[in-house]
């Protein structure tokens, strides 16, 4: 179990009086692609919050690449250098251009040289298809785009883990392809990464392993096959339906 | 025959513009055109004011404004961090000034910087840093409260992505809230600046040198010579070449920010 990149163990989160993480545990493998799906309120971007400590703990125990970052005494800036994180709203800083959006973290947090972060940066420009980019400013760009640059930007900083939190969910329908094709090509290349997402399509394809939650618990994980083509859970099998077959459900049912 | 509600605040309107015309034609019958020109427009007054009104008073106007503004603006964000800080005695000490400087009259701030501190501490501060200190303890109360409303109108997801890159809360602070701050804070920063530009004029009250003159006291000083309005008319003028382009640049910015209001308090 120590070669885990990441490893979550009794993870609860609680903000005041309501409890979103009700006792997570979560193995990620090195290299391991995995997504995880549940209906809005089930506390997945919670989760993955949580494992780069944006969101601090009430309980349990996170753990990336050997290092606990629910340690109090642990130096969590420099922990977080190696967590790569690629959020919903793209958070690209509208004040930088794109290179410099790319190379302000190298900079001012690993003490990278002007000229390596520099080549740092174009380099993962040119992964993710916008070398032509280099001096725009983010509000130059579309959506897609932005959310391909912020993938480069937490790139540039070399991360062992990705964390993406619903990277397609603000994306007008036709630039979705282009964000995920760049992820199935990271995932391809062999980054660890977790993703939270609601494009099933993209989960049962890339997946090594797929998580359902709901009310604050994993409900049920296993291969992507597996958990999107065969559920095994009533919640899963509902919320699949509604999700791949929107049309033909009425309303869900109130628990 | 009711008269149509239109037409009758048609009528009404041509009413007002027949006034204006009436009180317009009795002001230029009645009104004695020599003394007014000696009042407002001496030309040999206003001849006697230059260069100097320039070269000194003008040039003494902008650089104690500046010198404000600069303290002030360095002051108002360290006001701003301490009032937004996790550490409660910071943001009581910030309130309690901010709250002090914006309601005591900024005449009352000069008087106790240049006659009560040598007093109360045998320390006599030159003209130009008691400027400095007056205006800018005075702008950095206001602008202390700009600059909060400006940080706090920074996304969150901008910190998150910060940190999320290993910024530490300080580092994330400095090199991507603050700078995203300012741009959206300075279209009121730039009224404060105007604000500044006319509260100079309050170093009127200390004992200057002929030469430490700004606008204000210039202006007061040449109408103790010459019993006429020209100095005080040609010293607003002054005022105006400062203002009203600045004015003009703060529109300019607020409708390139898109409008975005920023509410202070």
């Amino acid at each position: 179990m120590s070669g885990a990149a990441v490893e979550i163990t009794g993870l609860c989160k609680s903000f005041g009086p309501l409890e979103v993480l009700k006792g997570i545990d979560l193995t990620v493998l090195p290299g391991e692609v995995v997504c995880i799906i549940g209906p809005s309120g089930s506390g997945k971007s919670t989760m993955l919050r949580c494992v780069n400590i944006l969101e601090e703990p009430t309980a349990g125990k996170v753990v990336v690449n050997g290092t606990e970052l629910t340690d109090p005494d642990v130096d969590i800036d420099s922990a977080r250098t190696k967590i790569g994180m690629v959020f919903q709203s793209f958070n690209l800083f509208s004040h930088l251009s794109v290179i410099n959006n790319l190379t302000v973290a190298q900079r001012k947090v690993l003490k990278r040289g002007e000229k390596e972060a520099q080549e740092k940066a174009l380099h993962n420009l040119e992964r993710v298809g916008l070398s032509d980019k280099v001096n725009a400013m983010p509000a130059q760009l579309s959506g897609g785009q932005q959310q391909r640059v912020a993938i480069a930007r937490a790139l540039s900083m070399d991360p062992e883990v990705m964390l993406f939190d619903e990277p397609t969910s603000a994306l007008d329908p036709e630039l979705v392809g282009d964000v995920l094709g760049v992820m199935r090509q990271l995932a391809d290349e062999g980054m660890t990464m977790l993703i939270v997402t609601h494009e099933m399509q993209f989960a049962r394809e890339v997946a090594d392993k797929v998580i359902f939650m709901d009310g604050g618990y994993v409900v049920e994980e296993g291969p992507a096959a597996d958990v999107i083509g065969n559920p095994q859970e009533d919640r899963t099998k509902s919320f699949l339906a509604r999700v791949l077959d929107p049309i033909h459900h009425g309303p869900s049912d109130p628990e | 025959m009711a008269m149509s509600k239109r037409k009758r605040a048609q009528y009404i309107r041509y009413g007002q513009y027949g006034l204006l015309v009436v009180v317009a034609g009795l002001v230029a019958v009645l009104a004695d055109w020599g003394q007014i020109r000696r009042a407002f427009f001496n030309t040999d007054i206003a001849a006697s004011m230059f260069p100097n009104i320039i070269t000194v008073a003008l040039k003494n106007t902008i650089l104690y404004t500046a010198l404000g503004f600069g303290f002030g603006l360095a002051l108002g964000l360290v006001l701003a961090l301490m009032k937004l800080s996790t550490v409660a005695p910071y943001r009581w000490i910030a309130t309690v000034y901010i709250e002090f400087f914006r309601g005591v009259p900024a005449l009352l701030v000069f008087i106790g910087i240049y006659y009560g501190v040598p007093i109360a501490f045998q320390v006599q501060f030159p003209a130009l840093t008691t400027v400095m200190l007056a205006l800018g303890s005075v702008g950095a109360a206001y602008m202390a409260e700009t600059i909060r409303a400006g940080i706090q109108a920074v996304p969150k997801g901008q910190v998150e992505a910060a940190r999320s890159l290993g910024m530490s809360a300080s580092r994330a602070t400095i090199t991507i809230v603050i700078p995203q701050a300012f741009r959206i804070i300075l279209p009121p920063l730039t009224n404060e600046l105007i604000l500044l530009t006319k509260d100079s004029s309050l170093i009127y009250i200390l004992g200057l040198f002929r030469e430490q003159y700004e606008l204000t006291k210039f202006g007061r000083e040449t109408l103790s010579r010459s019993p006429s309005l020209t100095p005080i008319l040609i010293a607003g003028l002054c005022y105006l070449i400062i203002t009203l382009p600045l004015g003009y640049l703060s529109r300019y910015l607020e409708r390139r920010t898109g409008g975005k209001k920023v509410s202070v308090l």
